[in-house]
């Protein structure tokens, strides 16, 4: 299977690939997380997994558990991390810590390296034992919420290091090392490999979108820090200049309780405004996804807190021009001018999505420098090849 | 010159590669000042990875900047003055980080720029993953072949960093040239490259191939 990619990224870097793997041959990992479906860390792991194991580094994947109590106070923790503010008390991290218990019980710690993914198994470091413990943080801890930090910051400063998405997310304020270590996509996925045109057609048809009018998408879960209103607003100062349709698809994952109300908020916000498609589709939908990314004219990804934003790479890998947000992760990704446009407000958004809808060689060109700029960076190949080299330093054998 | 390229070297050249993965340095700067100190402190790794790793186009910065100090002065302290100074710092042989980053600074200390930039600089520092790729040249010849193809990893480390983090006293390629063939005239050729103006790994390998037949066919 890794084979596959040596088209895509070239002999040499996929050598380089099989020469740093063989420093990690007889070495096992564990990656922890707390979700199998929805989501980036699913989604990357559901991959990553296989082809460590193709490389001949034993590698499994343990989801932990967590009853609907507990992953509320997770999502609340993912809240108060991102955006600085919360309401959490004691009680919540009684949950937390009851459940980090339950879990060190199920989760099994005979590998030399375990990988564990984002706040919600993060307490499980208490059971560390000679294995080399390395957190990995997918979101923005750039200006998160105290008490919340400091809870968790107990647990971090046991790790042996931490991976963090952007240096923006770098903590002063720990002394564990932090690797910048940016996710990515899988370019041989149902969701961004090559399909037919006439498959995208049919999809669209399918959703009740023209293919023959202009389409802005934005993929993403129902999240206030996605700013779906934002693309609603957004959406509706394009409509006054130009016939396009909006199509904002997002997926429920089990560990955010909050999509349902959020996708109600934002069915609210779309009321009377004419080719606007809110679609709730299963987590498995990459077919779709894939489809209604390239079908788009301009992909949006209006984050007003993101982590890294995958969805990103995926429209860019995809060769379109995306508005994103001025935030997180997304201006590693996009440079503005460059490879897309980055964006504060709505009334930016709407002012780019005028720009490049009008301007056909400006969207292609952008829409190149894009694809090559995820062909360097933000593929599954190179985040294996980084994760890799974190293990190699944080076991001491980089040599 | 035909007949050095064909002689065989006592020790063969192996090529080494390595990739650079990137630490949070725990420093970050919004001014000149601020970019002074953190200059001033963070290790010899920082100064390599912000001036010369930008050579690897996967490192992007514009192309009409050539490290990462120049690019955040443009953007942020929207100082092109300033940033061009930066950008055009020598870093060519036999010049070590340590100079590079005296030299920065004493450009920088000339700066009246007193503007806050809405997004900092994040230092980053990197610890080298070094590899074998296994290709070795035992005469000229072979060398120049390897050179064509292997991967741009293995010609940075060698011609780059192990040269500017004072780990060799000239690039690697010049040392074995001179050694091994005593071919003087070909190892200052490429002695005479200044990496850090590159900001795309092909052009620093399409260079010194330039540089090697020049001599040769000379």
């Amino acid at each position: 299977m890794i084979e596959k990619y040596a088209e895509i990224i070239g002999e040499n870097e996929l050598d380089a690939l099989f020469k740093i793997s063989e420093k990690l041959k007889g070495v096992s990992v564990l990656h922890v997380n707390s979700t199998q479906k929805g989501g980036g860390v699913a989604e990357i792991l559901n991959k990553l997994v296989p082809i460590m194991n193709e490389l001949g580094i034993k590698t499994d994947w343990k989801v932990i558990r967590g009853d609907n109590e507990f992953f509320s106070v997770t999502k609340s923790f993912h809240n108060a991390l991102q955006n600085g503010k919360g309401n959490l008390d004691n009680d919540n991290f009684a949950i937390y810590k009851k459940w980090q218990e339950i879990n060190s019980t199920e989760v099994p710690l005979d590998y030399d390296v375990i990988f564990v993914h984002d706040p919600q198994p993060a307490g499980l470091v208490e059971k560390k034992g000679k294995q080399k413990w390395i957190w990995r943080c997918h979101i923005d801890i750039s200006n998160p919420y105290p008490p919340v930090w400091d809870f968790l910051k107990n647990y971090i400063q046991k790790y042996d290091s931490m991976i963090v998405s952007s240096p923006v997310f770098g903590r002063s304020d720990i002394n564990v090392p932090q690797f910048v270590v940016p996710p990515a996509i899988d370019p041989l996925s149902v969701k961004n490999r090559e399909i037919s045109s006439f498959t995208i057609e049919r999809i669209l048809r399918k959703f009740d979108v023209d293919p023959g009018r202009p389409l802005i998408t934005q993929i993403s879960r129902f999240d206030r820090a996605k700013d779906p209103q934002g693309v609603i607003t957004a959406f509706k100062g394009l409509k006054k200049h130009i016939d396009a349709q909006l199509v904002y698809l997002g997926s429920p994952a089990s560990d955010d309780p909050e999509g349902e109300i959020v996708y109600e908020e934002t069915l609210k916000a779309a009321e009377g405004v004419k080719d606007v498609h809110l679609l709730l589709l299963p987590p498995d939908s990459d077919l779709e996804v894939n489809a209604f990314q390239r079908g788009a004219s301009v992909v949006m990804q209006k984050s007003i807190k993101e982590g890294f934003g995958l969805t990103v790479s995926e429209a860019m890998w995809k060769g379109k021009a995306v508005i994103g947000g001025n935030t997180g992760g997304i201006p590693l990704q996009i440079l503005h001018g460059y490879t897309g446009y980055l964006v504060n407000t709505p009334e930016e958004a709407t002012h780019y999505l005028i720009y490049l809808l009008r301007n056909d060689e400006i969207r292609e060109r952008i829409g190149r420098l894009a694809k090559e700029h995820v062909r360097n960076n933000f593929l599954i190949t190179r985040e294996l090849r980084d994760y890799l080299m974190v293990i190699l330093l944080t076991m001491g054998k980089s040599g | 010159m035909t007949k050095i390229s064909d002689n065989k070297a006592r020790n063969r050249f192996e090529f080494y590669a390595a990739y650079y993965p990137q630490i949070y340095a725990g420093k970050k700067a919004y001014t000149v000042d601020e970019l002074i100190e953190g200059i001033k402190n963070v290790d010899g790794f920082s100064i390599f990875y912000h001036v010369f790793h930008p050579v690897f186009s996967s490192h992007a910065i514009p192309l009409d900047v050539h490290n990462d100090f120049a690019f955040w002065i443009r953007e942020q302290l929207h100082d092109e003055s300033l940033a061009y100074k930066v950008s055009d710092v020598e870093g060519g042989e036999p010049r070590t980080v340590e100079q590079v980053r005296d030299d920065i600074l004493k450009i920088l200390e000339t700066s009246t720029n007193k503007v806050r930039a809405e997004k900092p600089f994040h230092f980053i520092t990197c610890r080298p993953v070094i590899f074998n790729t296994m290709k070795v040249a035992s005469s000229i010849d072979e060398f120049i072949d390897v050179l064509s193809s292997i991967t741009m990893r293995s010609i940075v480390y060698h011609f780059v960093f192990r040269r500017v983090m004072g780990y060799a006293p000239r690039n690697d390629f010049s040392l074995w040239l001179q050694q091994e063939f005593n071919a003087a005239e070909l190892a200052d050729a490429l002695s005479k490259i200044d990496p850090q103006t590159y900001t795309n790994e092909e052009s620093l390998r399409k260079d010194i191939l330039i540089k090697i037949s020049k001599v040769i066919y000379s």
